[in-house]
């Protein structure tokens, strides 16, 4: 049994990507322990005199570290996943590094046809930067489209195609974290880089306050 | 030209920040640039719409007011700061300040890289729909090593960098005229005029009924239109709206403004419609140019319309039922931006007689006949459109010649009197004399003849012209 962190990425009472990680989480409880975990109620992200990240932001660290795995189900704002999840991930990678080669798996859901693919492209580059560097599990689009028709009143995925291959992907995924742990040769540097690395603008602020 | 810029991270210490600091001081004598704070704007969330709250609206107010905008971002885990996209998340939900906006992204960075991924998710999100941005293609401003680019005062140290920033924003200007362009209404011949104003420019205000007696009220809600004792920066000057009340409406004259998009959205509203040469009354304003004649003046109407859009500057004509009293002028001037652009109609209608009467009264003359006048058509600023001399009476729905040296034939042609008079006779008869049909309000038509005996009435204008010359002689 592995755990895994389900991230919503959306804010909305109503989203359907918490939808679908609540239909994950019923779905593979036998083979994954999914938690699900909210990006709403966070700060938009801004530099602080000590690096100090909140405390919703800091339960959420100590959460994704001792997980054996991530899912980020992300809606699409103008292309790109929304602010609060962009900002939910800089907080997670200031001066803190849990994501550091975790295993990651990206959904997204979207009220209309193309399921978020834009923003997941996205964040697939924001998960791979160099302050966060996860290992996002390669070829394994789940696209999600016209969420609003595409569960029952009971919270089931109706389209068993959608289910069949949202089956394989999870099965992979948990593959995939067991070949993560084998990829080991540049964790040591990665950890001692990170700690010395001091982001773009002003991650470090001791750097630039004068 | 103005332009808002915007940085896109929040911290107390800022490299975009530094950098638009010094392009709003390099460039100050070039364009006027605003730096907006974005530092206060709560979390977007779909759950409690903040639209209309005052940090919201006063970024909305200050990037849909602008020519153009310049955004500075940094690069955070290879995108966006979480920031800078609340603030377009806010301004592409409900409010769409962004919509054929020009944006210039620059960006500063700690590192070699200069932000280039932050600045290539920028773009794509600029160009989703609902944004709808037009972001300048190629010319990157990439700064890196932003802690070491500035000196103590700010400024940027590297002249290489510096001519290269002068040279992007002399594109920039340029760019914000380009996109300008493409927002410009361009009907292909005077019938494809739309009277129904149903292509919205720039500065329509959309989803108000532009048919509703209130539109003045429930669009001046809807952009939050300043009134009474607040300051308005003109060219060349500073007025409350208020005083421009004040000013426009001692006009001499009836003033009407019908935007570029043909929908009549001011008069200088100073007396009663009755008491008006040509009538409106404050309800028909917003109202679309197809509400406000009658559909027999159309054609004419779309004329010297089309006429002003593409380069004519002044078209005059005088309403029937003029006489020695009176002589009652429309006279339609296009109002163009600074680069040109056609931006409406200025219709000024106004009785000259005074003018003339003053004049005459002062230097002791009179008028008397002139038998070897080379007469012009009364109406003025209009090609020929048939290219009928004023001679042929088939020509009834022609328009003739503004000037009396382009047309030959005009010129060749002495006009006498009568014939003047029977071909403006036969506009009005065919509905083709846009002045007296003006802008009038249903209910308040009535015939020239009435409107000329009323306002004779009104004015007693002998009586004026002697009160001023005599005025004068002391």
């Amino acid at each position: 049994m592995k755990k895994l962190i389900g991230i919503v990425g959306s804010n909305s009472k109503k989203s359907t990507n918490r939808q679908l990680l609540k239909y994950m989480k019923k779905r593979y409880s036998e083979i994954d322990e999914i938690e699900l975990v909210e990006v709403s109620g966070l700060p938009i992200f801004v530099k602080t005199e000590d690096m100090e990240i909140p405390m919703q932001a800091e339960r959420m660290l100590e959460k994704i570290k001792k997980a054996d795995g991530v899912i980020v189900a992300t809606p699409e704002y103008d292309h790109s996943i929304p602010a609060i999840l962009s900002s939910a991930l800089a907080w997670l990678s200031y001066g803190v590094h849990p994501f550091l080669d975790k295993p990651v798996m990206i959904t997204g859901a979207s009220f209309g046809n193309l399921g978020a693919s834009r923003a997941q492209a996205q964040l697939r580059q924001i998960l791979d930067s160099p302050e966060i560097k996860a290992r996002v599990m390669p070829s394994s689009e789940f696209l999600l489209s016209n969420s609003l028709k595409a569960f029952n009143n009971n919270g089931f995925l109706t389209d068993t195609q959608q289910v069949k291959w949202l089956d394989s992907l999870v099965a992979d995924f948990n593959e995939f974290i067991n070949i993560s742990t084998q990829l080991t040769n540049t964790h040591k540097d990665d950890e001692t880089n990170l700690n010395d690395f001091s982001g773009d603008e002003g991650a470090n602020n001791k750097e630039v306050i004068n | 030209m103005r332009l808002v810029a915007i940085a896109g991270s929040i911290g107390k210490t800022s490299y975009n920040r530094m950098l638009l600091e010094f392009m709003v001081k390099k460039y100050k004598n070039l364009v006027e640039i605003e730096l907006v704070d974005i530092s206060e704007l709560p979390v977007f969330t779909q759950d409690n719409d903040l639209s209309d709250s005052v940090a919201i609206q006063n970024v909305y107010q200050k990037v849909f007011s602008a020519d153009g905008v310049i955004l500075a971002t940094p690069e955070h885990n290879h995108t966006v700061p979480a920031a800078m996209k609340n603030m377009i998340e806010w301004l592409s939900y409900k409010l769409h300040p962004f919509t054929g906006k020009p944006v210039w992204i620059v960006g500063a960075s700690y590192y070699d890289q200069g932000s280039s991924r932050a600045q290539l998710h920028l773009k794509q999100i600029l160009e989703s729909p609902g944004v709808n941005a037009f972001v300048m293609p190629s010319n990157e401003f990439l700064l890196s090593n932003a802690k070491s680019a500035f000196d103590e005062d700010g400024n940027l140290k590297d002249t290489r960098t510096i001519k290269f920033l002068d040279s992007i924003i002399e594109k920039f200007l340029h760019y914000v005229k380009v996109i300008d362009l493409l927002d410009t209404p361009d009907p292909r011949t005077s019938e494809d005029e739309d009277l129904d104003a149903k292509n919205p420019v720039n500065t329509t205000i959309e989803n108000v009924n532009m048919k509703s007696d209130e539109w003045v009220e429930n669009a001046s809600l809807k952009v939050h239109a300043v009134d009474g004792s607040t300051y308005v920066k003109l060219d060349r000057g500073i007025l409350t709206v208020n005083q421009i009340n004040y000013f426009l409406n001692s006009m001499p004259m009836e003033l009407t403004y019908a935007d570029d998009n043909n929908q009549f959205i001011y008069y200088n509203h100073n007396v009663p419609d009755s008491k008006m040469l040509a009538a409106r009354v404050p309800r028909q304003v917003g109202s679309p140019l197809s509400q406000v004649h009658p559909e027999r003046a159309f054609n004419h109407v779309k004329k010297v319309i089309h006429a002003l859009r593409n380069g004519t500057e002044l078209v005059g004509m005088p309403v029937s039922g003029n006489n020695n009293d009176i002589h009652v002028m429309h006279y339609y001037k296009a109002m163009r931006d600074e680069n040109g652009r056609y931006r409406g109609v200025n219709e000024w209608v106004l009785d000259i007689m005074p003018i003339i009467k003053y004049y005459l009264s002062v230097t002791g003359q009179k008028l008397v006949k002139d038998e070897q006048v080379d007469k012009i058509s009364p109406i003025f600023g209009l090609d020929v459109i048939t290219g009928a001399s004023v001679k042929n009476n088939e020509s009834t729905d022609s328009f003739k010649s503004a000037s009396k040296h382009e047309n030959d034939e005009t010129k060749n042609n002495s006009i006498t009197e009568s014939e003047i008079g029977i071909e403006i006779g036969k506009l009005l008869n065919s509905g083709g004399n846009i002045a007296t049909e003006g802008v009038q309000p249903e209910g308040v038509k009535r015939s020239n003849q009435q409107l000329s005996k009323e306002v004779n009435v009104e004015n007693s204008s002998d009586n004026d012209v002697d009160v001023v010359s005599g005025a004068s002689e002391n």
